[in-house]
């Protein structure tokens, strides 16, 4: 049995850690280490939701999780469908129209994803939509909550670099060409907004 | 989005709204545009969250600009209550 340390990890890598570890060995039991707090709390809900068996055990400096009961039939990490659910957003508008509007749809867009109870496995952030995930954006709270629900949120570094923001990425991860294409490619299906 | 203790002012009418988080942005005033949440009746869908440490400002200029929520709500638990705007 696999083990990894998520301590010292801020939200909302835990998850993601976790959830990587999971998709590389499913079936496989995994042990993780975690500071007690939100993300024990994350961890626990996500592989909860996702049909796993939790059992908590009290160490020094945190908690040690055993995630095991290879994701419920129906709860499969890559869910019914084979293949992630990639959602594309290459804009920070959302639809073609008034600026201020488009801005605001997108806004609302991705806060009410939030209360929705589906969630896409990965937003890909591209162009102007890496201002999304960036200092200053209004859904920096909302990418922070679907992060720790086990989405992955990854902008594109060229964008950032382009808009000067690399230094500014306070959502998710950096990622590159390969890996958005790479991920369109296998991907179940394709939102793109 | 909302969080036990948050306040909720929903509006009726895009344009109000959209003025409403302008001028509040502007005095920056600590809120966030959020969808109206679902058991919440709105007719555009979005209201303005805030919590009780701004109340009294973010309430105070939405009146000053003729710009008063259509309903204030309080989240309470799992609930939403009514509440009436400062005066």
């Amino acid at each position: 049995m696999k083990t990894i340390d998520c301590r010292k990890m801020d939200c909302p890598l835990p998850v993601v850690t976790v959830k990587r570890a999971l998709e590389e060995a499913p079936g496989e039991d995994l042990k993780v280490l975690l500071d007690d707090g939100p993300p024990r709390e994350n961890v626990t809900r996500f592989a909860v939701n996702r049909g796993f068996i939790v059992d908590e055990t009290r160490m020094e400096g945190g908690y040690a999780i055993l995630i095991s009961g290879a994701a419920g039939e129906t709860l499969s990490i890559n869910r019914e469908k084979n293949g992630d659910t990639v959602m594309l957003i290459d804009s920070d508008r959302l639809g073609d129209g008034p600026e201020e509007l488009g801005r605001l749809l997108m806004k609302n867009f991705i806060n009410t994803l939030v209360e929705v109870s589906e969630t896409p496995d990965r937003m890909l952030f591209i162009n102007t939509g890496v201002l999304l995930a960036t200092e200053g954006s209004e859904v920096l709270e909302a990418l922070d909550k679907l992060g720790n629900r086990g989405v992955e949120i990854a902008s594109c570094g060229v964008c950032l670099d382009f808009f000067d923001q690399k230094k500014n990425l306070r959502a998710g991860t950096v990622t590159n060409m390969f890996s958005v294409a790479e991920s369109l490619l296998k991907a179940g299906s394709v939102i793109r907004l | 989005m909302v969080k036990d203790g948050d306040f909720v002012a929903v509006f009726n009418n895009i344009h109000r709204v959209m003025k409403a988080e302008k001028i509040l942005k502007e005095k920056r005033l600590n809120m966030l545009l959020i969808p109206a949440p679902r058991s919440l009746k709105s007719d555009c869908g979005l209201a303005i969250r805030y919590d009780e440490a701004d109340r009294n400002a973010i309430e105070g200029q939405l009146r000053e600009a003729d710009l008063e929520p259509e309903e204030i709500y309080r989240k309470d638990g799992e609930e939403f209550t009514r509440i009436d705007a400062q005066r």
